[in-house]
């Protein structure tokens, strides 16, 4: 999981960092030599669509998908182990909606062979295959994750499930931040 | 659909939340179940094109440049360098070091993205230097943890960007409308300081002096942080730029800045990236989620219903927003911004337009009211943040008390955007004339 959230963070970042400089040269262009590359309004659209649906899956191996956790941090050891199982299963029922509602899309455009109403004119399915796709890499992730949620719960190892599946908390991520802030003062001084 | 299924609904989804399920998973779900008794399956073909359309809308792909923005002049360190650029210029007002808080914590903001990064950040190095010379550990701590929500109301601020797309106003407004509440926010936070100072004064020590020459080199830390925001509100405010065009030109000038801190590395962008995944995968699934309820609440003539039961209450524009002020006080108590953002907005946003007040202006006011709630306790994000930061392990009330006159203030400053909403108006509407 760990290996596969590196990978799709740097994919992530690096088609960021493209967008970043392709849609800085149209507007500096647009602007100082007046005429247009045309095209970076739609590319941030796909950019986001691939990209945030794989950070979908980032976001789950680091638990930071949002739960309330004032109540849930005060249960027993059982009950929260239960509630995180639940959640497990149910990030899994999101991937497969995800997945299900998704397709009517692909099979519209499939149906119609869609083109964006732009300049480039994209055939649609090229940017909607790459959305689908990750959206699928979150599902299986989300499922993966699941299926090791209820062999915890099956199993009654409530402590390890409490503790591989709680919500992060914000001491949690305080504590990544001091020492991440830690080793950047180590090298700056 | 009647109000008391509405109401039995909501408590319903509340219920859900508040033991711990995942929010998107509690929207989304209520937005199916609700959509399935209305309408029957078809609903759920309607949703996908909602999704695709959100996820593919270029307005939206500001939020992860925002985020990767902030984490780039963060953890490249150019941030931590203002503290002590700000300690030498602000220190000298009454009331100290304390300024320098604030007033880190609002140059932060005007690039930052993570409220948790820039409390722990600040309070860092800050928090050793003020033991030192003896500052009360409450005033310490409370100007540290409302010092970090100002990020979210100046600009560019991401939470201003999640409610431009679930009001469906104009980002670029927005965030123009964000600069003067901030400014005098900020700017409110510091004459408390200084009231607090001459009502009891704080015995520290004096700092070490410093000449003209060398306090003038140091303004040298500052130019990063400024040039990022200039050239953001500046080209949308001179109409150049769209936010995320801006946000892509801001990007390209932090990369330079890093680069030039000798701090552009594999490594080093490997780690932005991973926290930029993070947080834009949670931003982004709780929008998404937010959407396809919304689905649900518009078709079912949710959204409508509340309005004209609002409306039957005869209530007047002002004490609706006092209603409201109440209503977001107690909810940030318990929730969190984003979701308590992304659950009241698609609701509260029709209720006050129908009343005649501008979405604009209510855009500001909800993020107000959300700064709020990081300061509030139980659930107050940024009172914990500063608490984990703090190194002599005090209690917990410490932050708590201290936080509490500013969290008057900001009560106090909404009632003042209630009666003069010119406050926020004036600059936006003066760049629409």
């Amino acid at each position: 999981m760990e290996f596969i959230a590196t990978w799709i963070s740097r994919i992530f970042g690096w088609s960021l960092l493209f967008l970043s400089a392709f849609v800085a040269l149209e507007t500096v262009m647009r602007k100082v030599f007046n005429t247009s590359l045309q095209g970076a309004d739609e590319l941030g659209g796909y950019v986001l669509a691939f990209g945030s649906s794989l950070a979908f899956v980032v976001t789950l191996a680091e638990r930071a998908h949002i739960r309330i956790d004032v109540l849930h941090r005060k249960f027993p050891v059982r009950a929260q182990s239960l509630i995180d199982w639940l959640a497990a299963l149910s990030m899994a029922v999101l991937g497969c909606f995800l997945l299900y509602v998704g397709w009517f899309v692909i099979k519209d455009t499939l149906a119609y062979g869609s083109t964006a109403a732009t300049p480039w004119a994209t055939p649609l399915i090229w940017p909607q295959a790459a959305w689908y796709g990750a959206l699928s890499v979150f599902s299986i992730a989300a499922i993966v994750l699941s299926g090791r949620a209820s062999w915890l719960f099956y199993k009654g190892d409530h402590r390890t499930l409490a503790a591989e599946f709680n919500p992060k908390g914000a001491a949690d991520e305080l504590a990544e931040e001091l020492r991440e802030l830690a080793k950047r003062k180590g090298t700056s001084l | 659909m009647t109000i008391v299924d509405i109401s039995i609904g909501f408590i319903v989804m509340m219920g859900l939340l508040l033991i711990g399920f995942p929010v998107a998973i509690v929207m989304v779900a209520m937005g199916v179940v609700g959509g399935m008794l209305l309408y029957g399956p078809v609903l759920m073909q309607s949703m996908g094109p909602v999704l695709w359309g959100v996820q593919n809308e270029n307005v939206l792909t500001a939020i992860p440049l925002f985020i990767l923005l902030g984490e780039l002049l963060l953890r490249s360190g150019i941030a931590d360098r203002m503290y002590g650029t700000l300690a030498l210029w602000l220190g000298r007002l009454p009331g100290g070091l304390l300024h320098t808080n604030i007033g880190c914590c609002a140059l932060f903001a005007a690039t930052s993205g993570s409220s948790v990064a820039t409390a722990a950040t600040v309070g860092t190095v800050a928090l050793p230097s003020l033991n030192e010379r003896n500052y009360s550990s409450s005033r310490a701590l409370g100007s540290l943890a409302a010092g970090g929500t100002l990020g979210i109301l100046i600009p560019p601020s991401v939470n201003l960007l999640v409610y431009g797309s679930l009001a469906n106003v104009s980002v670029g407004q927005l965030f123009i409308a964000g600069i003067i509440p901030g400014i005098l926010l900020t700017v409110s936070f510091m004459v408390l300081i200084a009231l607090q100072h001459y009502w009891k004064p704080d015995d520290v020590s004096q700092p070490l002096q410093v000449s003209r020459a060398e306090r003038i080199h140091a303004l040298r830390h500052l130019i990063p942080p400024a040039v990022v925001f200039l050239i953001i509100m500046g080209s949308i405010y001179m109409g150049i730029a769209t936010p995320t065009e801006s946000a892509a030109l801001a990007v390209m000038a932090a990369l330079v800045f890093v680069w030039r801190e000798g701090r552009l590395t594999f490594a080093f962008l490997d780690m932005c990236f991973r926290q930029t995944a993070k947080t834009t995968g949670m931003i982004l699934l709780i929008i998404a989620a937010a959407f396809t309820l919304n689905v649900t609440l518009a078709l079912g003539g949710i959204t409508n219903a509340m309005s004209s039961w609002v409306e039957g209450l005869g209530l007047t524009a002002t004490s609706l927003l006092f209603a409201l002020m109440l209503f977001y006080l107690i909810l940030g108590m318990f929730m969190d911004v984003l979701s308590m953002q992304v659950l009241t907005i698609p609701i509260a946003v029709p209720i006050i337009v129908a009343a005649g007040i501008d979405p604009i202006w209510f855009g500001i006011f909800v993020v107000l009211m959300s700064e709020l709630g990081m300061i509030t306790p139980p659930v107050g994000m940024n009172l914990y943040v500063v608490q984990g930061v703090r190194s002599d392990k005090g209690p917990f009330m410490d932050v708590i008390v201290g936080a509490l006159p500013y969290a008057a203030i900001m009560l106090l400053f909404a009632t003042m955007l209630i009666f003069w909403p010119s406050i926020v108006m004036w600059l936006p509407s003066s760049l629409a004339g």
